[in-house]
């Protein structure tokens, strides 16, 4: 069974690859989008890598949502709603949707995905 | 066999619709250039055998892999394959194509479901198939095989016309996608190409069609082979999202 800082590091080479960054431009709190750079294919590309690094199934949003935030049944006004903070909280509880209901406005979401959020989700497939 | 190092050599390349006509001259060009051809084949295995045998007799190595891109589950399959024989695909062209020519009044909805399931669903589903592959490696090249008839219809080919067209729009919009991956993807147009698929309304008008083609002859496939080859390779890095018509200039003028 991997250590937490052997997953770190793994998930780390991932993210060198599909990103391009350097290895010191990555720390637990990246964010992936907002530090690391990452756009739409990259999620993907970071998903795949994972799966292969780590010999796991993630499941097509699994790690990061699809259809939520683009559903105007959830998002109002550029704030996600109650019910789409529920589904987000059902869907995806690998994030801490708590600290974004503060303030539940779409351009923060992208704030929680960051590297230890992907090490969490790792070590939590894994076990 | 050639001694120099050819321009494909140690790429995996994977061609539907290998077993004759353009899919063939393309696999067996891309196989001059030392390429580990994957050729692919829905029902016809002895023209696919011989196909393979013309491609390692041109230098390249061979797989035979029986498939039918219509059927999402064998796209999969089919990509599973070649990846198991060679760990990976560099370059996917996408040729396997079918006509199924009528009046849209007499449309029969099965021929409808054929041609569209062929020609644009096993394009963008074998394409989805194989873009983990070329993410991973950071490289890859996808060619469609298109049709001046996505542009400049014929009568009785609304299925064939409406899916090349359709292949075309996807071009344009999975080559955004994965630009940043260093994967492209173009598509080329033939007009009137010297294959099974175009035998019969050669055979009907002949003397009319020919008329109407600047550089008056038909194309063989390799003149189409040439240009897939050229797109898949480091001279087209910066080309994507392109439709390249290779019709002798057939759609230039307007036919009078």
């Amino acid at each position: 069974m991997l250590t937490k800082d052997e997953v770190y590091s793994k998930v780390t080479d991932c993210l060198v690859e599909a990103l391009g960054v350097d290895e010191d431009e990555v720390s637990p709190e990246s964010t992936l989008t907002g530090d690391l750079g990452a756009e739409s294919i990259d999620f993907l590309d970071i998903v795949f890598r994972l799966e292969k690094s780590f010999s796991i199934k993630i499941p097509r949003g699994g790690l990061f949502p699809e259809n939520i935030l683009s559903n105007p049944e959830f998002v109002k006004d550029g704030r996600v709603t109650e019910k789409g903070l529920q589904e987000l909280r059902d869907k995806m509880p690998h994030l801490d949707i708590d600290k974004f209901a503060n303030e539940p406005n779409v351009n923060n979401f992208a704030d929680l995905f960051t590297v230890d959020m992907l090490v969490n989700y790792v070590s939590t497939k894994l076990n | 066999m050639s001694s120099s190092k050819g321009v494909f050599e140690d790429k995996v390349v994977l061609v539907t619709g290998a077993s004759r006509g353009i899919g063939k001259a393309v696999a067996i060009a891309f196989a001059r250039e030392g390429a580990c051809v994957a050729i692919n084949y829905r029902s016809n295995k002895d023209a696919a055998q011989e196909t393979a045998s013309l491609v390692e007799q041109a230098g390249g190595k061979a797989l035979l892999v029986q498939a039918d891109v219509s059927v999402r589950s064998d796209c999969e399959k089919l990509v599973d394959q070649v990846v198991e024989k060679w760990e990976t695909i560099h370059v996917l062209v996408n040729n396997a194509g079918v006509t199924r020519d009528g009046l849209l009044m007499g449309l029969d909805e099965n021929d409808w479901d054929t041609v569209l399931k062929t020609n644009l669903e096993g394009t963008v589903f074998l394409s989805k198939a194989v873009l983990p592959h070329m993410m991973m490696q950071k490289y890859g090249r996808i060619v469609n095989i298109s049709s001046v008839s996505a542009g400049n219809g014929r009568r009785g080919q609304g299925s064939y016309s409406s899916s090349k067209g359709a292949v075309e729009a996807f071009t344009r919009v999975l080559a955004l996608e994965v630009a940043p991956k260093n994967i492209t993807v173009n598509a080329i147009a033939p007009g009137m190409i010297e294959t099974d698929m175009s035998d019969l309304v050669r055979g009907l008008a002949n003397k009319q069609i020919l008329a109407q083609i600047p550089v008056s002859r038909y194309g063989k496939p390799e003149d189409v082979a040439d240009s897939v080859l050229f797109l898949a390779s480091d001279k087209a890095d910066y080309i994507t999202g392109q439709v390249i018509r290779v019709d002798g200039g057939i759609t230039l003028g307007i036919g009078i």
